[in-house]
């Protein structure tokens, strides 16, 4: 009876024992592999141009150099982002990203619409999803406008940040 | 000298033109179908290791069906040619020629070939069957000359539809985008209409023969198959009357041309929404005429149709199942059933609602659970395309049951009832009224156009006008 | 007298190790196996996948030797292979043509199996791990084509890491934990090649361990024409078969019928001898293409482009073009996950679906109809993904 429980302390123990080693182990790999989702972003502005230069109500490409927001450092990438200046004085800063696949859509001055090369994806000026397989309209890249204390003009900034999930 | 215009209005040239070419489509569809089927059943026969003289005497009954139809395709195709191009809308088929004068000139180098083919083959059926091998191979070389002439005519086809800006080079004829996914669905099509078309006549000749046959009844199911007067006639122990043993073939050739014509349709809702896809891609006006616009209640019919294809399949399979006493027929019942609903599910915006713009007009363009017309998609394309599928995966379940009674050996010739033949009747004549419909959307969605945004058919009938007009028209 | 000698010598030497580790022994066991007579060239296609697979090992440790996992000289790397290293830029080629061939071959070797019903009892796992397997290079061949950082490889990573995006409720964390970030960028890289050089390849060679054990355990079925019989009292003629197989015939649970083939020849020389030369004729293709054709390299990534034309690799092509095809609605986006996902799973579970005996492709239509009608559309996505890529 001694010799059994003996020998149903060792199996457990073994158990026990590599059970622990695991957990040990598991807990700083899966911390390192979801790292991602708690990284703090590191969010920045970018001015782009003074918003009188930018012609009314057709979408215009300005490139944004924008620092990446997560991970480690590196030099920044340009961004496109189309910017629609409207009659009412509002400003669109839609990215290029179709909400699909996420690939690069461009305007398509024949059919006024936003054409995603990868699967026929539409939008309209505003970056409303028309056509093809989009689930949703273009993000815009998150921006506001300060004026020049000097100059007094409008000054149009970007961050590296979409101003919704896509 | 003046020369006067070819007398007649719009709407008797459009009639006269809509009538030769349907009747020309058809005939020429079953010629490249009846073919690949002889091919197929062909290859059937000779793999099986002892000779099967079913096989054998089918190919022969489609190359002689072929035979009488060619003749008559080619003078109606004569017909077409002379009098309605050449004469009544003598300006599109010239400027027409003139774009795509390389596509014409293959298009009837591969007729050369047919005639060769088709007539040694007819004349020589017998002789070559101790050379099975080499028939096969003319046949497959004759089928190959025939789908060249169906891709050439659909290079001219669906640059009359999506002229693309109306480039005139060649090859960008060629890969015209809507060119390649109408050519497969026309090829998978061609042996679906060839196969209903096998299924109507095998139907009509059963029919004819158990005409003094007691024991067809089809009221009462053969519970006891090895009993049947079929069934015995098949281990030899009774003779037979000749009408019998014929019956049981024409039973055969019906349930062979009805398995290809619901098999093959059951690729055709894939291919045909990858082709409309095409023409939302690269002619949207006619794409939407056909989805939303006026021919949007039509496009519903065929998708009825197309229900109607896979139900009466699935309810003669079943009716077949029975009558040879297999397992799983009433599963297969149950199948025609489903099917039965889902067609009549799809079909109903189309009987409350005649296009999309009445649904929306009558502001039922909502859910149905909000008094609405639409499916809980919440929209009028996916409603279609879920009908589609649910279609597609019913007829598949319903196809492999009936095949895997087939390959179990349950099933025995001969002893489906008389009045179960006339869905196969039914059948044949859905598959062509189908293609009727889908011809007279094609050809209506790019109205009022001929070569879509390109050249109208308004201005058919002034033969005097400056040739200039006609090379400007290409773009 | 020398020689002699050394001969002797050299048999002393073997003979020492033979005694320590029984060398003749595992050889004798790996070389006289009995397989199926007919058949033998279809058998080959699965000796070729593993020696592809090895193949992709050998030259990608080769590009190892140069290539620096980093935004910003991944790209700079490569095109040093390029254009200053002739050998280098060959290693490239091969390896891009290896896992061409590699994934066309692993494809028949499945096909294959599909249509001889090789994956019945008692072979369902050799089913199932070669289709994990399948997958895995499939999953090779998309992180590696992420690597180069050109524009091909950017807007690869962008479009297959967004795929994430669509499984329900966790896929933007999937995707963020791929991306290490919103966005394609550094840590996307690093990951990527990660699971690349490590993961995949750790899974691949487990699983191929488990696959080669599982064969040689049950050993190869080959097709139903072995168990034809052609005598007038097969159950007789099949008793005998089963009395006087060779080992590893005839295999537990199952069907007596499929127990032993009736013709068996051994693994050396005969079957190994076309597997040499299946193998010898592709990485003969390989090594010309890889020369000849090489491997390209794009201009450097650029997140900024508003002309570049994202177009799958030919494998990707038909799952592409069905994304052409799906209506515009979020609910249909993830019907074509489920339709996609529900296919993987099918394929993976074809063995617990398809439990009857019988292996004829025509006496299982109840698989083989769907099976075309899968084939069928698959080719048929496949040529109207070339129509639009030339009609752009």
């Amino acid at each position: 009876m001694r010799k059994h429980t003996r020998r149903e302390f060792m199996v457990l123990g073994t158990g026990a024992g590599m059970g622990l080693i695991g957990a040990m182990l598991s807990i700083p790999a899966i911390g390192f592999v979801l790292s991602p989702l708690f990284a703090k972003r590191r969010v920045a502005w970018v001015t782009i141009g003074a918003i009188d230069s930018i012609p009314l109500n057709t979408p215009t490409v300005r490139l944004a150099s924008l620092p990446s927001d997560q991970g480690f450092p590196t030099p920044p990438s340009n961004r496109v982002v189309y910017i629609v200046r409207k009659d009412d004085g509002s400003v669109l800063t839609l990215s290029n990203i179709c909400t699909h696949m996420q690939c690069d859509v461009h305007w398509d001055a024949q059919i006024n619409q936003f054409l995603c090369p990868c699967h026929g994806g539409l939008y309209d000026m505003n970056g409303v999803n028309v056509g093809g397989p989009p689930p949703q309209p273009l993000a815009q890249w998150v921006h506001r406008v300060n004026v020049d204390p000097i100059t007094g003009q409008h000054i149009l900034e970007v961050q590296n940040q979409l101003n919704e999930s896509i | 000298m003046t020369l006067n215009p070819i007398p007649g209005d719009l709407l008797t040239n459009g009639v006269l033109v809509a009538i030769v070419v349907l009747l020309h489509i058809q005939i020429a569809a079953f010629l490249i179908g009846a073919t690949t089927l002889a091919i197929v059943s062909e290859a059937i026969g000779m793999a099986r290791r002892s000779g099967d003289e079913r096989h054998d005497r089918l190919g022969h009954g489609l190359l002689k069906a072929e035979i009488y139809l060619f003749s008559t395709g080619a003078a109606v195709a004569i017909f077409f040619m002379i009098i309605i191009l050449g004469a009544i809308w003598g300006r599109f088929f010239v400027a027409l020629q003139q774009i795509t004068f390389w596509v014409f000139f293959a298009e009837a180098l591969t007729f050369v070939a047919e005639v060769v083919l088709i007539y040694t083959l007819y004349a020589n059926w017998n002789r070559l069957r101790v050379h099975r091998p080499a028939r096969l191979g003319m046949l497959f070389i004759l089928n190959l000359a025939q789908w060249w002439q169906m891709f050439f005519i659909d290079v001219v086809a669906s640059f009359m539809l999506s002229p693309n800006g109306g480039d005139t080079n060649f090859l960008n004829q060629i890969l015209n985008p809507t060119e390649i996914p109408l050519t497969i669905h026309r090829t998978v099509g061609n042996i679906a209409w060839a196969g209903a078309a096998v299924a109507f006549v095998a139907a009509f000749r059963y029919w004819r023969l158990t005409r003094n046959v007691e024991h067809v009844t089809g009221s009462q199911p053969s519970l006891k198959p090895a009993r049947s007067v079929g069934a015995l006639a098949v281990q030899g122990v009774v003779a037979e009357p000749v009408e019998m043993r014929e019956a049981r073939y024409w039973d055969w050739v019906a349930q062979w041309g009805a398995m290809w014509a619901v098999g093959v349709t059951l690729l055709q809702p894939w291919l045909g929404y990858s082709y409309a896809k095409e023409i939302q891609l690269h002619e949207y006006p006619a794409w939407f005429t056909m989805m939303f616009g006026d021919l949007s209640n039509v496009f519903l019919v065929q998708i009825t149709l197309l229900g109607a294809i896979f139900t009466i399949g699935s309810a003669y399979f079943w009716r077949r199942m029975r009558a040879s006493g297999a397992a799983h027929y009433r599963r297969q019942g149950f199948l025609a059933l489903l099917l039965l609903l889902v067609t009549v599910f799809a079909a109903q915006p189309a009987w409350f609602a005649f296009t999309y713009a009445d649904v929306v007009a009558a502001h039922l363009a909502r859910p149905f659970w909000d008094g609405g017309l639409l499916n809980p998609f919440g929209d009028f394309i996916p409603y279609k395309v879920s009908a589609l599928i649910a279609m597609v995966f019913l007829g598949l379940w319903s196809l492999t049951i009936y095949l895997r009674s087939v390959s179990r050996e349950q099933m025995r010739p001969g002893l489906i009832g008389r009045r179960s033949q006339a869905l196969l009747l039914g059948l044949g004549v859905v598959v062509s009224v189908m293609m009727i419909v889908m011809g007279v959307i094609r050809e209506n969605s790019r109205q009022p156009y001929l070569i879509s945004g390109e050249l109208t058919i308004h201005n058919q009938q002034i033969i005097n006008s400056q040739p200039s007009d006609v090379g400007g028209s290409t773009g | 007298m020398s020689r002699s000698s050394s001969t002797t010598r050299a048999r002393a030497a073997y003979r020492w190790v033979d005694e320590r580790t029984g060398l003749t022994e595992l050889v004798h066991k790996g070389l006289y196996e009995a397989v199926p007579e007919q058949g033998g060239w279809a058998y080959t296609l699965g000796s070729a996948t593993l020696v592809l697979i090895l193949l992709q090992l050998f030259t990608g440790i080769f590009l190892l030797l140069d290539y620096v996992p980093s935004v910003t000289q991944a790209w700079s790397s490569l095109n040093y292979l390029r254009t200053d290293d002739p050998f280098g830029a060959w290693v490239r080629g091969l390896h891009l043509w290896g896992a061409y061939t590699l994934i066309l071959v692993i494809g028949l070797h499945a096909l294959r199996t599909f249509l001889s019903a090789s994956y019945k009892r008692p072979r369902e796992l050799n089913w199932m791990s070669g289709v994990i397997l399948f997958f895995l290079v499939l999953g090779l061949a998309a992180t590696g084509a992420m690597l180069p950082w050109d524009n091909a490889a950017y807007w690869t990573a962008t479009v297959i890491t967004n795929i994430l995006h669509y499984v329900p409720f966790i896929g933007d964390g999937l995707r963020q934990l791929w991306r290490g970030g919103t966005f394609v960028g550094p840590i996307t890289l690093t990951r990527t090649f990660a699971i690349h050089i490590w993961v995949l390849p750790f899974l691949l060679f487990t699983f191929i361990g488990g696959h080669i054990y599982l064969l040689r355990r049950h050993g190869e079925f080959g097709a139903w024409v072995n168990y034809d019989t052609s005598t007038d009292n097969p159950s007789r003629e099949v008793a005998e078969r089963i009395r006087s197989a060779e080992p590893p015939y005839p295999t537990k649970r199952i069907e007596r019928r499929y127990a032993a083939p009736n013709k068996t020849v051994d693994f050396f020389p005969n079957q190994l001898f076309k597997d040499t030369l299946v193998s010898a004729v592709l990485i003969l293709f390989i090594f010309v293409m890889g020369l000849a054709g090489g491997a390209p390299l794009d201009t450097i990534a650029n997140p900024a482009t508003l002309t570049y034309v994202p177009t799958p690799e030919w494998f990707y092509l038909p799952l592409d073009q069905f994304l052409v095809l799906t209506p515009q609605n979020p609910l249909i986006a993830i019907g074509v996950l489920v339709i996609v996902g529900g296919g993987a799973a099918a394929m993976f579970l074809l063995p617990v679906l398809d439990r009857s005996p019988e292996r004829r492709p025509t006496r299982r239509p109840e698989i083989l109809v769907p099976a075309i009608f899968v084939i069928f559309a698959v080719i048929f996505l496949a040529t109207l993904g070339v129509n639009r890529l030339y009609s752009l």
